[in-house]
């Protein structure tokens, strides 16, 4: 997918060249540095580096996931981008429109009309009912009660929280304040949509249970998102493409197959170090070109399985497998071999990219 | 121009619709409608004559209106025409605020009552009737005596419970060193009336004998108190006018005060109020009525209008 | 030798007391010698503000005005109009509110004038018979919170009338009813905008701890000079005593709120003034509410005080009954003002946590219930005062208002009780109070009079350095030369000396109080209630017991300051105690210490910088209650403010003498914010 970014004509977002960076001196600093910014140097001098360069489009439709280590500057490229945090430099493009030089009032149509944010700690209004808070956005937008508490009780269904509607946060578990905290992000019925570590502040269970209504909810609604974690088995489970920070930067932008199977870096490599590969890849990243000549087996399996649900069953196959794509025709085979070494082998086993 | 001025002041005024300055009409002949501000103390006697001048003016057609102040700062008030008058200004305790906002302009005397008043040193009587100090009212008794009149902080010597330092500054600790018995009796300031009647209460329950500052006409007239007689009153016998400071208090008058302008917007209220003079006997008439008959302050007034019409309708023509 | 002393912090005082106690033996008590005194070199101070206050009121700006009364032209200073006309605002919604309640004229006359309502006698409106404003108030409570809340508000202002305070107790919450909103509005007003503005915070910081530690006494005079006497200046100078609390708890609430919310409420798109109203407000409401909590309890601690600059109601009763040592009705009276404070509290709690049901599909009555609840109450009052007036044909209709003093009264019951106190107590009290001011205050008032200034100034800046660095060092320092170099620094020992021995006294009483009440969830909010009693209590009222059993000494003066100050370090330490973090008790019960184990090597030191910000409060709780003592009879700063009143330059040396008291407690409240911020920052509680 990396040549698609040369197609920018339907980014929905385009960063270029933002900068952020903490601290007085912080437009002074960056000018002299003449955008070549080392995070230990600024900090000698009392700037925190927090975004650092950052390049990059998100397209229509897109599920975009930003990872790093904690501190790595992954909320506040997001905050940059919504704007909640004015970047030091550089321009943010939503649509075409450059959103640094917006006024107040044009910031607030954005956010009312096209944005919407969900927050580690829930950042629910304490005082007001589950109902409420999800009625916010459009009380706020000035959508009469009726209409706005209508609207918010279809959010509370959708979130699966009916019979809830006159609780106050306190009164919820933290998943549950966490469906409140996403059914006040999406009442607006926003394009884009951001995540900041939506489900770290959970336990595991409920995390999982909360991904796997994430999934359902994004079949359902496929918004513009992007979602920010630490998790890299969150991020393989739902990301298209993956953006992995550090200090600032962004040390590679790309699909998870590739993240996994060519780290730009040292950095993303020791990051993907122990994700095992058969739940990150694709068929399609291991699938040999079809010879029609060869002989397959009657199994088919679909292009973007991912190898670990599918790997069984290939492997007591006994000949190779057909791969096919949504439309059910055959588009490849899938040998035996390859995912045994895909399973038991090292990292110099690298697959070709035909596909990507 | 300054026609042109004004009008933009009465016009903010007027705006603001809420300044009662404001809303006044012609000036007549006759008294103003505007109210005549009376001040409340906390004392009966200052309570009840409150209410009947208030009740006499209002006879007289004007609007009255009662006002709660602290007694020394209220000339102030009248000086800034906040209260229009004061009429129990007490020579000894009061004379020096009424006359410093005197000298600043803004009020005037009034006149004052036939009341003579005595503000000085003195014993509740059974202290006498217990022979606590032989030979009072006489001040040399004051003596060989100090012994039955100390208290835990008096180091040894005898107290004088004198009223607030603001009342009359150093004057009793001067004359106890002009007297020569500075060294058998000190002076404790109190904080406030309050305090003396306490004392006055608690050495009686206790028995015990006690030298407090206080004044007549007042309730504590009721229980019995004495003055203890000093050498007598002359001018300049204090030490403070550069006399030798062993002189008493003189016997002290009781004065009217009021606002430079009430004789201008009230001129027959002004008349009256400058013609009234209480005698000593008729100011504890009113305090007893509250202070012994227990009654209120309003009713009290009522009562002593009532009975008293001779008295103060004349002033009122 | 040097390193030890740069290590160990109980060395370093052990040096300075030395150093010390070598002063004061060494320095000669002569008033040429500069160590033993200072000169007064700002003695002409007060003054200057005299002169610059009178300058501004009486002569700047003088503009013409005609006066129709006197039918002539007047010079009025422009500052003086000014004030004038902005409080007559002030006093006109005052009159308005209290008209409703108990009728007059002067509504109609701030629309008509004085001369059309002297001519249309019938035109005064009239009051509302008490049990229309009873049941008014029961309804209100109900619909804020249910029945509980409207039996008590019920119960509260029907023994109010019973008792014959009906007038003076509308009268004071008329005024109460205007400056409790306006300083809750300031507040938040003030507080946001110090949220907004470090600057203003920085300069914000430092009028609130003096307009708190300020004695009230110091700002009636100015305030009378600048704004007149009545219950506008009443309402004035309790504004200016109420507002601090609000604005610090705002601030505190708002620094509180996440600042995810704040993103929150910005993603949902807010503008400026919905995040502020609609989040951050709301959310830091917990604060907000303790402020208002707060405001409306100075409030009512300001009544009596207020009177003396002419505000009307409860508070000059209360005066006037003390005068006569009328100590049952003054009671009374004092609990009808606690009543008007809690259910004011209660009212305005309730109102703040009300819901809104959204999916109640309400028909006309239910919708209207209140309102037709209202009007019920209102024709079965009119009917009932009708009624009255046929029943008691003579004297007063008591279903219509139960006239001043004419109520029940339990006046000679309290007064029996408390001439039992004096029977029981009294001469067992008599050899203690003996004992305690010969062998304790005397000599304890002495020493600090011996103390050469160049002394003090070593100890307390050493003190502060070796706190809080150098800075702390200096600010110390200034503060105190400002109080040396005025003509009252003696006054200023004494003062110091009276809140020495009463902090001390308060500290070991609201720890070893709070520690036990604190054990048990019922005692502690027992004690909190109490708490709140007191703080609204008129402390005038227990001065005269006091004197009674103690005379007028400094005894009676320690007690009065420390009824009142014991109060904050009771509820410190019993709110210190209560955020000892839960995993902490555990973890000690799991090593297997006793109570008493847990107690000193646990919750002590866990809780003692909250503690120890409840010794601030407690500091200038009996700062402020000097002024009290005063009245009493004492020979320190408070007894000149008092004085200050009658003064001619009362304005300047009230409002000077008023910056020394407050020097002193920010001298002291230097260090052990200082102090208490390190242990926290140690214990990593912040
Ligand atoms: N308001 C701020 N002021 C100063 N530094 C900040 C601020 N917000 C974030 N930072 C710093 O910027 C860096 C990136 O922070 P953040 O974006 O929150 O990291 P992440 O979300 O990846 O954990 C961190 O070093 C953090 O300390
Ligand atoms: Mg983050």
């Amino acid at each position: 997918m990396s040549t698609s970014a040369a197609n920018s004509s339907d980014a929905l977002i385009r960063c270029d060249s933002v900068y952020k960076i903490f601290g007085d001196q912080a437009k002074s600093m960056l000018e002299s540095s003449g955008g070549v910014v080392d995070a230990q140097k600024f900090q000698e001098a009392g700037c925190i580096v927090g975004v650092n360069n950052a390049n990059f489009e998100v397209h229509q439709g897109e599920l975009l996931i930003i990872m790093g280590l904690s501190g790595s500057g992954k909320s506040t490229l997001l905050r940059c981008i919504s704007r909640l945090t004015d970047a030091t430099a550089g321009n943010i493009y939503i649509e075409g429109e450059d959103i640094l030089q917006m006024n107040n009032k044009q910031l607030i149509e954005l956010r009312r009309n096209k944005m919407g944010m969900v927050f580690q700690s829930f950042a629910l209004l304490p005082h007001k009912t589950v109902l409420e808070n999800i009625a916010f956005p459009l009380q706020v937008k000035g959508v009469g009660t009726k209409e706005s508490i209508t609207r918010a009780k279809e959010m509370v269904d959708l979130v699966s929280l009916s019979g809830r509607e006159n609780y106050f946060p306190r009164q919820l578990s933290g998943g549950q304040q966490q469906r409140v905290g996403i059914a006040r992000s999406l009442a607006i019925e926003p394009d884009i949509w951001f995540l900041d570590e939506p489900f770290s502040a959970l336990d595991p269970l409920i995390r999982k249970e909360m991904q796997d209504e994430f999934l359902r909810l994004q079949g359902v609604l496929s918004k513009t998102i992007l979602f920010v974690t630490h998790d890299f088995d969150e991020a393989l489970r739902l990301a298209d493409r993956i953006a992995i920070m550090k200090d600032g930067v962004i040390e590679q932008l790309d699909t998870p197959a590739n993240i996994v199977l060519n780290p730009a870096t040292e950095y993303v490599r020791n990051f993907t170090e122990e994700v095992p590969r058969e739940k990150v890849l694709k068929i399609d990243s291991v699938m040999d070109p079809y010879d029609p000549s060869e002989e397959i087996s009657d199994l088919k399996v679909p292009q973007d399985a991912i190898i670990e649900t599918v790997a069984e069953a290939v492997l007591t196959a006994g000949k190779p497998v057909g791969v096919v794509n949504q439309a059910g025709e055959i588009v490849g085979a899938l040998h035996a071999s390859k995912i045994i070494s895909i399973l038991f082998g090292g990292h110099a086993n690298t697959p070709d990219q035909q596909n990507s | 121009m300054k026609r042109s001025k004004n009008k933009t002041v009465r016009a903010m005024m007027v705006a603001g619709c809420v300044s009662l300055l404001s809303a006044t009409g012609v000036a007549k002949a006759a008294d103003s409608t505007s109210p005549i501000v009376i001040p409340i103390h906390n004392w009966s006697s200052q309570i009840v004559m409150a209410y009947v001048l208030g009740g006499m003016f209002e006879k007289m057609g004007n609007n009255v209106e009662y006002v709660p102040a602290d007694s020394q700062a209220v000339y102030e008030s009248i000086r800034n025409g906040d209260v229009t008058i004061s009429h129990e200004v007490w020579q000894s305790t009061f004379g020096k605020s009424f006359y410093n906002a005197m000298a600043k302009g803004g009020v005037i005397d009034a006149g004052t009552h036939s009341a003579t008043t005595l503000e000085e040193m003195g014993v509740p009587t059974w202290v006498i009737e217990k022979d606590l100090c032989p030979g009072l009212p006489n001040w040399e008794a004051l003596k060989d005596c100090h012994a039955n009149f100390t208290t835990p902080d008096s180091d040894g010597k005898g107290r004088w419970l004198e009223g607030p330092q603001s009342w009359h500054g150093d004057l009793m600790p001067e004359r106890l060193e002009a007297l020569g018995l500075a060294d058998k009796w000190t002076v404790k300031f109190a904080g406030g009336a309050d305090a003396l009647w306490t004392e006055l209460a608690s050495a009686k329950k206790e028995g015990r004998g006690t030298v407090v500052f206080n004044w007549t006409p007042n309730f504590t007239d009721a229980d019995g108190f004495t003055f203890i007689e000093f050498p007598p009153y002359y001018e300049g016998c204090r030490k403070s006018d550069g006399g030798d400071g062993k002189c008493g208090s003189p016997k002290g008058w009781l004065k009217k005060a009021a606002n430079y302008k009430f004789p201008k917007t009230h001129p027959a209220a002004y008349t009256a109020f400058s013609k009234a003079s209480f005698s000593t006997q008729q100011i504890g008439q009113m305090a007893a009525l509250v202070d012994t008959d227990k009654m209120d302050h309003k009713d009290a007034a009522a009562k002593w209008l009532a009975d008293n019409e001779d008295l103060w309708m004349p002033w009122t023509k | 030798m040097i390193e030890a002393l740069k290590q160990k912090k109980y060395l370093q005082f052990i040096l300075l007391l030395i150093i010390f106690v070598v002063l004061c033996m060494v320095i000669a008590p002569s008033d040429s010698n500069y160590l033993w005194r200072l000169p007064p070199l700002i003695k002409d101070l007060p003054l200057a503000i005299n002169d610059s206050v009178d300058f501004a009121m009486f002569e700047w700006m003088p503009i013409e005005v005609y006066d129709p009364e006197i039918e002539e032209f007047e010079q009025k200073p422009l500052l003086k109009e000014v004030t004038r006309v902005s409080s007559g605002f002030i006093l006109f919604m005052i009159e308005l509110i209290r008209e409703i309640l108990l009728g007059g004229v002067k509504t109609i006359v701030a629309f008509m004038g004085w001369d059309w309502a002297t001519d249309n006698q019938w035109a005064r409106w009239p009051a509302l018979p008490w049990t229309i404003v009873a049941g008014g108030a029961a309804i209100l409570g109900y619909a804020l919170n249910g029945f509980r809340l409207a039996l008590f508000v019920g119960l509260a202002f029907t023994y109010i009338a019973v008792f014959g305070q009906w007038e003076p107790s509308m009268q004071t919450l008329s005024f109460v009813l205007i400056a409790a909103p306006v300083s809750v509005f300031l507040g938040l007003v003030l507080g946001v905008w110090a949220f907004r503005s470090r600057l203003v915070e920085s300069i914000l910081n430092p009028l609130l701890n003096m307009a708190q530690i300020v004695p009230h006494f110091s700002y009636l005079i100015p305030v009378m000079v600048f704004f007149g006497i009545g219950d506008h200046a009443g309402a004035i100078a309790t504004i200016i005593f109420a507002t601090p609390p609000m604005v610090r708890l705002t601030l505190l609430g708002l620094k509180k709120v996440p600042p995810e919310v704040g993103e929150a409420g910005l993603m949902g798109g807010c503008n400026n003034w919905q995040l502020l109203t609609k989040v951050l407000i709301p959310t830091a409401r917990r604060d907000i509410l303790i402020g208002v909590n707060q405001v409306i309890m100075q409030c009512l601690a300001m009544v009596v005080i207020a009177s003396l600059i002419g505000a009307k109601g409860l508070g000059n009763d209360l005066l006037i009954a003390l005068n006569r040592l009328r100590i049952g009705l003054a009671l009374e009276i004092g609990v009808c003002i606690v009543l008007i404070a809690i259910v004011l509290d209660r009212l305005s709690l309730a109102w703040a946590n009300k819901q809104t049901d959204y999916f109640a599909d309400l028909s006309f009555k239910q919708r209207h219930k209140y309102s037709l609840m209202f009007g019920a109450v209102f024709v079965g009052g009119v009917i009932l005062a009708g009624i009255g007036s046929l029943i008691f044909k003579e004297g007063f209709n008591y279903l219509y208002l139960i006239p001043h003093n004419k109520g029940i009264t339990t006046e000679n019951f309290w007064q029996a009780g408390v001439d039992w106190i004096w029977d029981t107590f009294f001469y067992s009290l008599k050899s203690f109070n003996e004992w305690l001011i010969v062998e304790v205050l005397l000599p304890v008032k002495n020493a600090y009079l011996s103390m050469p200034v160049a002394a003090t100034f070593v100890l307390t800046m050493g003190i502060g350095y070796i706190v809080g660095g150098i800075r702390s060092a200096l600010i110390i320092g200034g503060l105190l030369l400002f109080i040396a170099l005025t003509e009252w620094w003696d006054r200023a020992l004494i003062t110091s000396y009276l809140v020495t021995v009463s902090v001390m006294i308060s500290m070991t009483l609201g720890i070893v109080v709070g520690t036990l009440c604190a054990q048990h969830p019922k005692s502690s909010r027992f004690i909190l209630t109490y708490c709140d009693t007191f703080q609204t209590f008129p402390s005038f009222i227990y001065l005269i017991p006091v004197m009674m059993l103690f005379g007028v000494t400094d005894t009676s003066v320690l007690i009065a300051i420390v009824v009142y100050a014991t109060i904050p370090a009771l509820r410190y330490t019993v709110e210190g105690l209560h955020a000892v973090p839960e995993s902490l008790h555990e973890a000690g019960s799991m090593s297997g210490v006793n109570r008493l184990q847990r107690w000193l090597s646990i919750e002590l030191p866990v809780s003692f910088p909250h503690m120890a910000l409840g010794v601030n409060q407690t500091v200038v709780f009996a700062l402020s209650m000097v002024i009290i003592g005063a009245m009493i009879g004492t020979d320190d700063l408070g007894q000149l403010i008092l004085g200050a009143l009658s003064e001619k330059n009362g304005v300047g040396n009230g409002l000077v003498l008023g910056l020394c008291v407050a020097f002193i407690g920010l001298a002291i409240d230097q260090v052990i914010r200082t102090w208490a911020n390190q242990r926290k920052e140690a214990l990593g509680l912040e």
